[in-house]
């Protein structure tokens, strides 16, 4: 079995216009794949940047896979929020993107995107907050039914990914 | 003696179509498809997507974010006929027709490890003033009935864009 490493970490994100976000993330692989140790999912701290307009996160991931082929090969999928001071959580984006495949270090831009309503939704959304949200977390991370929506940019995420790969040589797989 | 069979080898794309930088307009989608020799089969993953329809940001980037994602393995003996994807831009008038936007294709890159294109895009002129303004009119532009000409070489001086 070939294993891949992933150790690095999500910096933080910019260019979303609420402050005070925070993140949910997870790792989609397919069927081939085992995670042997680390968290698959999770979700950052709220932060609220001081000075400029990126929040850091800098949010720890260590994921160990071991693999019997190449399909499926792991994405990590996002969800921005972000929190008012009443506590109220709002959706600022989501975005996905592939772990990358070459060994070494990588800095990552991610972009995100979130789903516009009505015209009246998106109104009630600028004064009340709230707004469209997925009900299926799938549509993050798979391009099989996105046709059906309509979507905004919304900032990026700035993630730094090492990969450290093993026994790919074995199977005659180039990376 | 024996002779050595063809060797199979495949090659995964993983990756996705990020954003657009188009101007003048607004509420797009894409549509990308892969195009490839005769030597080469998809074995999994989608060779074909829609996206979803995207909005410009408010902010002052004015950024047009799609996140789609590409996943596809394809098998071949023979590096001629090396994929390409082609990707094909859509938008609504100002009728609220669905025109093209533009079409751009560019080969998968032949080394592993990540990679970033930038792709121009090109539409399609009519060739008379008339047939300009008819098409504007009706919201039926000059499209290409397969978007898979854009990777193709030949035949490419008739075509003015």
């Amino acid at each position: 079995m070939a294993e891949v490493h992933v150790i690095g970490q999500i910096m933080g994100a910019t260019g979303f216009s609420e402050s005070s976000l925070f993140c949910k993330w997870g790792v989609h692989t397919g069927a081939a794949w085992k995670l042997l140790s680390g968290v698959r999912e999770g979700q950052t701290q709220v932060d609220t940047p001081q000075v400029g307009d990126m929040a850091y996160w800098s949010h720890p991931i260590d994921l160990h896979f071991a693999t019997k082929g190449l399909q499926g090969w792991p994405r990590l999928h996002l969800q921005v929020w972000s929190q008012d001071s009443f506590g109220r959580c709002q959706l600022a984006g989501y975005g996905f993107c592939h772990v990358p495949s070459s060994p070494g270090t990588h800095q990552l831009d991610c972009p995100t995107w979130r789903p516009l309503g009505s015209w009246r939704e998106q109104l009630a959304r600028a004064f009340v907050g709230g707004g469209p949200q997925l009900l299926h977390g799938d549509a993050i991370y798979s391009g099989a039914d996105r046709y059906r929506l309509h979507t905004a940019a919304g900032g990026i995420v700035r993630l730094e990914l090492g990969l450290l790969l093993r026994h790919f040589d074995r199977y005659g797989v180039e990376c | 003696m024996t002779a050595a069979g063809p060797s199979v080898f495949l090659l995964m794309v993983n990756g996705q179509v990020e954003s657009a930088q188009f101007p003048e307009y607004d509420d797009l989608y894409c549509k990308y498809c892969f195009v490839y020799g005769q030597d080469w089969a998809p074995t999994a993953g989608l060779e074909e997507g829609i996206s979803q329809i995207t909005s410009k940001s408010q902010d002052v980037r004015r950024a047009l974010v799609w996140n789609f994602p590409i996943d596809v393995t394809f098998k071949s003996t023979n590096p001629y006929g090396w994929p390409q994807i082609v990707l094909s831009v859509y938008g609504p008038d100002v009728f609220g027709n669905d025109v093209v936007r533009g079409y751009g294709a560019v080969h998968v890159p032949f080394s592993p490890g990540r990679h970033k294109r930038t792709i121009p895009m090109f539409v399609p002129e009519s060739t008379s003033k008339l047939q300009k303004f008819t098409s504007w009119f009706m919201g039926r532009r000059p499209e290409y009935t397969d978007p898979k000409v854009v990777a193709q070489g030949e035949g490419r001086e008739e075509q003015p864009s």
